[in-house]
């Protein structure tokens, strides 16, 4: 089978999605790495790869690919051996996973990478700080998240849809969630103080997904330690 | 076997391109009606179709689906017949157009419905206008379009990915655009006239779904009519079918 290129920045949730899929089911590929914060991105040669410009995009064979969503559904089922329950073959289950991905680009996605940004790591991208934005951005995640609960994690669901394994829903939206982490603890503990169950289900994502989870997000963790000066090896290993 | 109920408002653009699909597939549903402007989404009845309160959603015997593109995938895979162009079952020819349509939500969607929404259609909603954040939004707008015609309608391409024929991702992209028709003459030709090709898309697509293309537009140039010759229905009086009114220039 051609050789699978993987074009990601794993400070990108997206990004961080795909790697883990592709480590958690054996698929072969090489990492190229994209530097966003040093505007790789823009490279003319990257381009060539993606037009939009983004991270994270794929190169198998003669198809290039962009847009994360994308990416999962055609890993999915283009490798072998990748089991069921990541994007089920039964179709009512898979409109359902489809209906959620399509979901998240206006809201948790819009909520949480626009809250993070405007927060946090606008500067490093030689943009202001927006506070005001912010504001408006934790009005969605908020509402995104009471939705995420009420609507797909019923009762005592492991996962979306209260499947009793993860879908590449469950994996793209937990990996939108843990950009939080870059947030301050008081921030973290406003946002998340009234869910509960997002907390257990984050933590049920990282025990079927470890030790992959963990390797994957290890920069995220890096890059939080160097925002807020904390060089607690614990406050690394132990997650929201 | 039950029919397929689809809950629409034609005055939204995906509600658009799930009935022109199903038309155009000759899948026998029930149309019904959920009136945005009387803000019928947000009655209990339809919070138990659709807890999020949104249109388009369907129910398919027990099954309840929303989000239109999850719609229109689940309704090519189901129904028999369907053209194998609207959703290729080739493995990279599918993941093409899904990379269109999961880019749509933050660019396209995201500029083209705030645009019209900003500058027309708040006080249908009773919500105020803001022409602060319709001007954002066409930028988003312009940028999206600039980039469906350098990506996707390439050399002289009839379809997007320059395919033959259209998919699901040319129908929910041009209802999207249909939107716009609802903007000032000048706006729209100011927005749109640069990008010839986008034009020429958009009327290969009409040309292809018609006559459903303009059968489930009809509202939304029924709507643009009144809005334009009767400029005081845009502050929020609830648009009224009947001939055109010219307003005296004292009210």
């Amino acid at each position: 089978m051609a050789e699978l290129k993987v074009y990601a920045d794993r400070m990108s949730q997206p990004s961080r999605a795909i790697i883990m899929f592709c480590k958690m089911n054996k698929i072969d590929f090489e990492e190229v790495k994209v530097h966003l914060a040093t505007g790789q991105h823009r490279n003319p040669e990257y381009r060539e790869i993606n037009p939009m410009q983004q991270v994270p995009a794929i190169v198998h064979g003669s198809l290039k690919l962009f847009e994360s969503h994308a990416i999962l559904r055609y890993l999915a089922c283009a490798f072998q051996g990748v089991p069921d329950h990541w994007y089920p073959s039964d179709l009512s289950n898979r409109a359902l996973i489809d209906a959620i991905l399509d979901w998240h680009h206006s809201n948790l996605r819009r909520g949480a990478a626009a809250l993070v940004f405007d927060t946090i790591l606008a500067p490093i991208f030689g943009r202001p700080l927006n506070p005001q934005a912010a504001e408006e951005a934790e009005k969605i995640l908020d509402s995104s998240l009471s939705k995420i609960e009420s609507l797909w994690l019923p009762g005592n669901a492991k996962f979306l849809l209260g499947n009793a394994q993860p879908s590449i829903a469950d994996l793209s939206f937990v990996c939108e969630i843990m950009q939080l982490e870059l947030l301050e603890e008081k921030h973290r503990e406003r946002i998340f103080g009234p869910h509960k169950k997002i907390l257990h289900w984050i933590e049920n994502v990282k025990a079927a997904t470890n030790p992959n989870f963990e390797e994957v997000h290890a920069m995220l963790y890096k890059t939080k330690e160097k925002i807020h000066g904390k060089m607690s090896d614990d406050a690394m290993k132990s997650g929201p | 076997m039950m029919k397929l109920k689809v809950y629409t408002d034609r005055m939204s653009q995906p509600s658009r391109a799930i009935i022109i699909f199903c038309k155009m597939n000759r899948i026998d549903f029930e149309e019904v009606r959920i009136d945005l402007a009387k803000a019928q989404q947000r009655s209990p009845e339809f919070q138990e179709i659709n807890p999020m309160r949104q249109v388009p959603a369907i129910v398919d015997g027990r099954f309840k689906l929303f989000e239109s593109h999850a719609i229109l995938r689940y309704l090519v895979c189901t129904f028999p017949g369907v053209p194998d162009n609207w959703y290729p079952a080739d493995v990279s020819n599918r993941a093409r157009i899904e990379a269109i349509l999961d880019w749509h939500h933050s660019n396209l969607r995201r500029g083209s419905a705030s645009l019209v929404f900003n500058s027309v259609l708040a006080p249908k909603f009773g919500l105020p206008l803001n022409l602060e954040a319709a001007k954002e939004a066409e930028k988003i707008l312009d940028s999206s379009i600039s980039k469906i015609e350098g990506i996707w309608l390439k050399g002289n391409s009839k379809f997007l990915l320059g395919n033959f024929q259209p998919s699901i991702a040319d129908l929910s992209l041009v209802c999207e655009i249909m939107q716009l028709e609802l903007l000032d003459k000048k706006d729209r030709e100011r927005i749109l006239n640069p990008h010839k090709k986008i034009l020429q898309w958009i009327e290969n697509v009409k040309v292809a779904t018609n006559p459903h293309f303009e059968e489930v537009h009809a509202v939304l140039y029924k709507v643009r009519a009144k809005l334009h010759s009767n400029p005081s229905s845009i502050s929020g009086e609830s648009i009224k079918s009947g001939p055109k009114v010219k307003l005296s220039p004292k009210l």
